[in-house]
């Protein structure tokens, strides 16, 4: 166990070693700091002539009024206003104040930034095995009393590793950077939000925490395709476009297929895990569950791929 | 001779039906310097692939210190420390890196340890630069290093001496042989120029269209034939011509400006003093000692790749 703690601590050095890797993190934070001051910048310009007379349960009836009101003249944004309404009345009804954008907000709207860090772990994972072939060093790893099902283990678990890393980066520093920008406020803010047809409460703080991991999902599975397309062909770039590609198209792919009776088993129609806990699936007889087995198979199936190709082939190249 | 460390038992390799390797039997013992000489396609870096596990074996088996490299494949490769072509490491992490990198892959090796074989290849120097602006010399000198972290019994090195400029030439073949003397490590080199093969080896095996055509000593094979080709440049020649021609009973050629012919060791300065006697003038005597090349020719013929 302790060598095998060793072996990852080795990937985790040769990804730190090269300075792509710390362009990967600058890029991350210029989106994050950039999206915050495009925020602020943003919110000072609509904040002006806003009063804040602290009765926020008329301010809010007023604003259901004048929505009503629009959803009658104009047809299509009915659906969107009902919604609007309920949640201010859920608001008065249980005395939630609407609190303003700080910190939490900012943290939350940065979860859009996991498709990046998804871009970036599918470099470092399509890299991975590949690189070791065009470096040629593959040849002094295999030849150490280790078997290669130890090695591929070792750096699958680091591409976890980087991504985890890579996470927990966005999360302090869009949290950091909030505070900063929007102030900070205290961690059991409440958050609203539907599921289905209900609306649901929850600590700001724990609805952000688990939205981040449930849109990590997607990146783990794109990044072990990664992998896999790595192990196989042992070219990074043929892994790394593969993947993108699949990443950008997942939706299409669903949304083309998806009056198909097997729609729901492809990958993309379960890797949102987030319509299970916030809003409705997009196929109407995906459950949780179900979800959670398919993504399973996949992962064991990729896996299960590369292990084969990595340890059954010969190191006849490189 | 004491157990081999390492010993090869019917070794086959076929790819995609084509024999590669048509069955190799062959023992290294320790302390010793094995070359591994054939042309390029002969199979040399295949079957050190399958020495370390880098290729599967198709028939037969590689025993390192009593230990199957097919069917216990930890133990066998923990005594083995190898270069496979190019030492490629790393180039973006420091030479101390790459070795730290290696030592964390058996256990039991101290950064003392690295030092130590830092300090025995010479880099201590350069050992915290980028192994990127090493020189190729370098590179093979951590390679190496590299190689020697975990004390092996057998090191095995592919084209060593590949890309290497005289001295970096002279050097490897300097640590090679001291290690084996000292060390008692059985070192296994391949390579395809046979002059350094017989500069750095004990035991020369050929191989040829992936079997092996012979094994032989190096000293057995310069002392075997004292039969000598000789190039002479001499004035007047034709004077020369006939005086060599009579003394040999005509095996004489002309090359050039020289003359070349083929003669016992013992019997060269008998035929030089007979030219000195008949007032020819004698500005070079070249001796060449090509025996093992002759006989490397002879053995696998030339542009021979099936």
């Amino acid at each position: 166990m302790s060598n095998f703690i060793q072996l990852v601590k080795n990937e985790q050095m040769k990804t730190y070693s090269q300075i792509a890797t710390w362009v990967m993190y600058i890029v991350l934070a210029v989106f994050i700091i950039g999206f915050g001051v495009f925020m602020k910048v943003d919110q000072t310009i609509m904040d002006d002539g806003q009063t804040t007379d602290g009765n926020w349960k008329q301010e809010l009836q007023a604003e259901n009024e004048q929505l009503r009101q629009q959803a009658k003249e104009q047809e299509f944004v009915a659906s969107m206003n009902e919604k609007q309404i309920a949640m201010n009345e859920y608001r008065i009804e249980n005395s939630v104040e609407p609190g303003g954008y700080d910190v939490w907000n900012f943290v939350q709207d940065n979860r859009t930034n996991i498709s990046i860090i998804s871009l970036l772990t599918i470099i470092v994972a399509a890299g991975m095995i590949a690189n070791e072939f065009k470096w040629g060093s593959i040849k002094l790893l295999l030849i150490r009393p280790i078997s290669r099902t130890k090695i591929l283990a070792s750096k699958y678990v680091s591409v976890l590793v980087f991504a985890m890393t890579m996470l927990l980066f966005l999360y302090v520093l869009s949290f950091l950077t909030g505070s900063v920008l929007f102030g900070f406020e205290n961690f059991m803010e409440p958050y609203l939000y539907w599921k289905g047809e209900d609306i649901q409460q929850a600590p700001i703080f724990q609805f952000t925490l688990a939205q981040y991991l449930l849109s990590s999902v997607n990146l783990v599975m794109m990044a072990t395709f990664a992998f896999m397309i790595s192990a196989i062909f042992r070219n990074s770039s043929l892994a790394i476009g593969v993947a993108i590609f699949l990443m950008m198209a997942g939706n299409s792919i669903v949304g083309f297929f998806s009056d198909k009776e097997w729609a729901k088993f492809i990958l993309f129609a379960n890797t949102n895990l987030n319509q299970f806990f916030t809003g409705t699936p997009i196929i109407s007889d995906l459950t949780l569950s179900f979800s959670v087995s398919v993504l399973m198979v996949y992962l064991v199936l990729f896996l299960g791929l590369s292990w084969f190709f990595f340890s059954k082939r010969d190191i006849t190249n490189a | 001779m004491s157990e081999p460390v390492m010993k090869l038992k019917n070794l086959k390799k076929t790819i995609s039906n084509k024999p590669i390797i048509k069955g190799l039997d062959f023992e290294i013992y320790s302390g010793e310097v094995f070359g591994f000489l054939g042309p390029n396609g002969a199979g040399k870096t295949t079957t050190i692939r399958m020495m370390v596990g880098l290729m599967s074996m198709t028939d037969g088996d590689v025993m390192i210190k009593g230990h199957s490299v097919k069917t216990d494949f930890k133990n066998a490769v923990r005594h083995v420390g190898g270069i496979v072509e190019n030492p490629e490491m790393y180039p973006f992490m420091t030479g101390w890196k790459n070795l730290v990198h290696y030592s964390r892959m058996i256990p039991g090796i101290s950064k003392d340890r690295i030092q130590e074989v830092v300090r025995l290849v010479g880099l201590e120097k350069r050992i915290k630069d980028k192994v990127s602006k090493y020189s190729l010399g370098m590179r093979q000198r951590l390679g190496i290093a590299q190689a020697l972290l975990h004390n092996p019994s057998i090191l095995i090195l592919d084209e060593p001496t590949n890309g290497l400029d005289p001295s970096g030439i002279r050097e490897i073949r300097s640590y090679i042989r001291r290690l084996a003397a000292e060390e008692g490590v059985a070192v296994i080199v391949s390579s395809h120029i046979l002059s350094e093969m017989e500069m750095m080896c004990d035991r020369i095996g050929i191989i040829k269209n992936g079997e092996l055509v012979s094994i032989q000593s190096v000293q057995d094979a310069l002392q075997q034939s004292d039969q000598k080709e000789v190039a002479l440049e001499a004035e007047p020649m034709d004077q020369a011509f006939q005086v060599l021609q009579q003394l040999l009973e005509g095996t004489v050629s002309q090359g050039g400006s020289e003359l070349l012919f083929s003669i016992e060791r013992t019997e060269i300065p008998n035929v030089i003093q007979k030219l000195v006697e008949q007032n020819i003038n004698i500005y070079s005597v070249n001796v060449n000692r090509s025996t093992l090349e002759d006989k490397f020719l002879d053995l696998i013929g030339e542009g021979t790749i099936e």
